[in-house]
């Protein structure tokens, strides 16, 4: 008697649960559970697709090829439509994204609660807080940016971004080498917050996994709010224009489209 | 009877835990880590990385394994010699992979988890990272994470050692230089003759002519080679001519602050009559030969530690018979039992 009662119990909460899932607004059926979440990093030189060895003119009429793309993405957080967020764990959350390496290029995040967000928002590097616990918490990363030539060997830090290649200019005729890396230095630590507001909201289900593109232009970082004459000093690892540099990764990505499928 | 099974259950598994793979778990034993009376306290946060007896055998082993650097010799004892406080005893500069050499004196590795800043530039600021530059320069190790873990994967000991090490056993970056600073955190030198004096223990008696040097040093010397670690932990210029060949601009490279050129981080003086030659560039042989620098040897700079320019005048006055008492008592900093102790040593 005991068992019978529990099962006809047991059918009724599952009808009842059916019946909630026809009847009610689709929020509530919608945002059940977890699902995957895709970044998609795709690179462009200024409004162009990007490609290696390809010759771009800058805004000073500078002319650049670059042959190194990289930067750290960390610290992602997720803002839903009603403005709460999702903060990916700390632990899983910092990239590189390695032009070269085209599987670099999308992040796929994981265990996502299923909603509707508008906002999504990065670190490009690694932040100061996670800097200052030493090794604790980088489980495998400093490998990671070591063999991805992301790691400043002589001060134990990051690079941030890294972009190397030739340029010519008005006054440098022969192509000459240029690095730029940015990172901690000085009394700077440049590591800047990226956010960026969704065209379409990215709808995380548990049978809906959207990619979210977003167009990384990398004329930006020395070609944008601040314009960096490369002829005037072509390796920029430091000093009084890296903060500059940092500034303009503020305007370097874009969401371009979201797709929900 | 549900109870019963289920109770059955852990019994086996518990029985399986102690008699099975013991050697391959987590061993939590605790180092219990105590500061001198005569310390400051740790600058290092031991609760991200607690002391363990295999997180210092692992660090220990880690610390003489020459296999972490490209040709298979170069470990960091290899330069850090603990007879000599752990520095490269005799060389100015040091020899790393492949007969590379460096442009700064190996420094003593000794109490390091008092300081806040590593490297003769300060170029590191955190205890665990500082590994990372001798490892990977070039010219020193040359070493490679991915080779170092797969070299480390590969091999019984450490397998068994990071499982005992950490509770997540992973053979990664992030334990490895855990447990390299776990050895770090123990090299500890506190036993020196002056400091059973300070701690007013047995064989803490200081000589007439120690004392005198204490009193001198006390006056001359203390203000930058502060408390009973003998550093303020400060970078400043102490008036060595510029080498060209060299011309290392010191502290300028990390801040890249005009004011900082040619600075350097004040090194402790403890186990300094075992550390020969000293300066960042080993240019002084003799402890004499150092205390003549500061008495005749000083130039001036735009950036000169004001301390080394009083009254229109360069460097620190000593006499000689206070530079004689002032080595007297420099000795008094030399710790045997820490350059013997066999917890530290090779073998």
């Amino acid at each position: 008697m005991k068992f019978q009662l529990k099962n006809i119990a047991a059918v009724v909460a599952i009808s009842l649960s059916f019946a909630s899932c026809s009847n009610d607004d689709d929020v509530n059926s919608n945002t059940l559970g977890e699902g995957n979440l895709k970044l998609e990093f795709d690179q462009i030189y200024n409004g162009a697709d990007f490609a290696f060895n390809t010759a771009y003119t800058n805004s000073n009429g500078e002319v650049v090829k670059v042959d190194v793309a990289k930067y750290i993405v960390s610290n992602i957080v997720l803002t839903k439509m009603d403005g709460s967020v999702y903060t990916v764990p700390k632990s899983e959350s910092y990239f590189i994204i390695d032009e070269e390496t085209e599987a670099t290029h999308l992040i796929n995040l994981p265990n996502i609660p299923a909603a509707d967000y508008t906002k999504v928002s990065f670190g490009i590097g690694v932040d100061k807080e996670q800097f200052d616990l030493g090794a604790t918490g980088q489980t495998s990363f400093l490998q990671t940016a070591q063999d991805a030539g992301m790691m400043w060997s002589w001060s134990a830090g990051y690079k941030f971004v890294a972009l190397e290649g030739k340029f010519t200019s008005s006054t440098v005729t022969t192509e000459a080498q240029f690095k730029v890396h940015t990172g901690q230095t000085g009394n700077d630590y440049n590591y800047n917050t990226i956010t960026l507001d969704l065209p379409d909201n990215a709808l995380v289900r548990t049978t809906i996994t959207p990619q979210i593109h977003i167009m990384a232009d990398l004329s930006k970082i020395i070609d944008g709010t601040n314009v960096i004459n490369l002829s005037d000093g072509a390796t920029i690892m430091g000093g009084e224009k890296l903060p500059l540099i940092t500034a303009n990764l503020s305007n370097m990505f874009e969401v371009h489209h979201v797709h929900n499928d | 009877m549900k109870t019963k099974y289920i109770l059955l259950f852990a019994f086996l598994f518990l029985f399986s835990c102690s008699d099975d793979n013991g050697e391959e778990n987590y061993q939590k034993i605790p180092i219990n880590y105590e500061v001198p009376s005569n310390f400051p306290p740790l600058t290092y946060d031991l609760s991200n990385n607690p002391l363990t007896e295999k997180g210092f055998e692992l660090g220990k082993k880690l610390f003489y394994e020459g296999r972490l650097a490209s040709d298979g010799i170069v470990s960091c004892g290899f330069c850090h010699e603990q007879a000599s406080a752990f520095t490269h005893h005799g060389h100015t500069f040091s020899h790393g992979v492949d007969g590379n050499i460096g442009t700064r004196n190996t420094p003593p590795i000794q109490n390091l988890a008092y300081q806040t800043v590593f490297m003769w530039d300060g170029a590191t600021t955190h205890l665990e990272l500082q590994p990372i530059i001798p490892f990977t320069s070039e010219i020193e190790m040359n070493g490679n994470f991915t080779n170092a873990i797969t070299m480390m994967k590969g091999d019984a000991t450490y397998q068994k050692l990071f499982a005992q090490a950490f509770p997540d056993g992973a053979i990664n970056s992030e334990n490895m230089l855990k447990a390299l600073a776990q050895f770090m955190v123990m090299v500890t030198s506190s036993n020196s003759k002056f400091d059973k004096y300070r701690r007013n223990e047995v064989g803490g008696n200081l000589s007439a002519d120690e004392l005198a040097g204490y009193a001198v040093f006390n006056q001359k010397c203390a203000s930058c080679h502060a408390t009973d670690l003998f550093t303020d932990n400060s970078f400043r210029n102490n008036g060595l001519p510029i080498n060209p060949s060299l011309n290392d601009i010191g502290r300028y490279r990390v801040t890249e602050l005009d004011s900082d050129k040619y600075k350097f981080k004040v090194p402790s003086l403890r186990n300094i009559e075992k550390t020969a030659p000293y300066m960042h560039d080993g240019r002084f042989f003799t402890l004499e030969a150092v205390l003549n620098h500061y008495s005749s040897g000083v130039v001036s700079s735009t950036t000169l530690d004001s301390s080394l320019s009083q009254n229109g005048t360069l460097g620190i006055p000593l006499t000689n018979l206070e530079k004689t008492q002032v080595i007297a008592f420099l000795k008094t900093l030399t710790d045997y039992q820490f350059l013997t102790d066999s917890r530290f040593s090779e073998y």
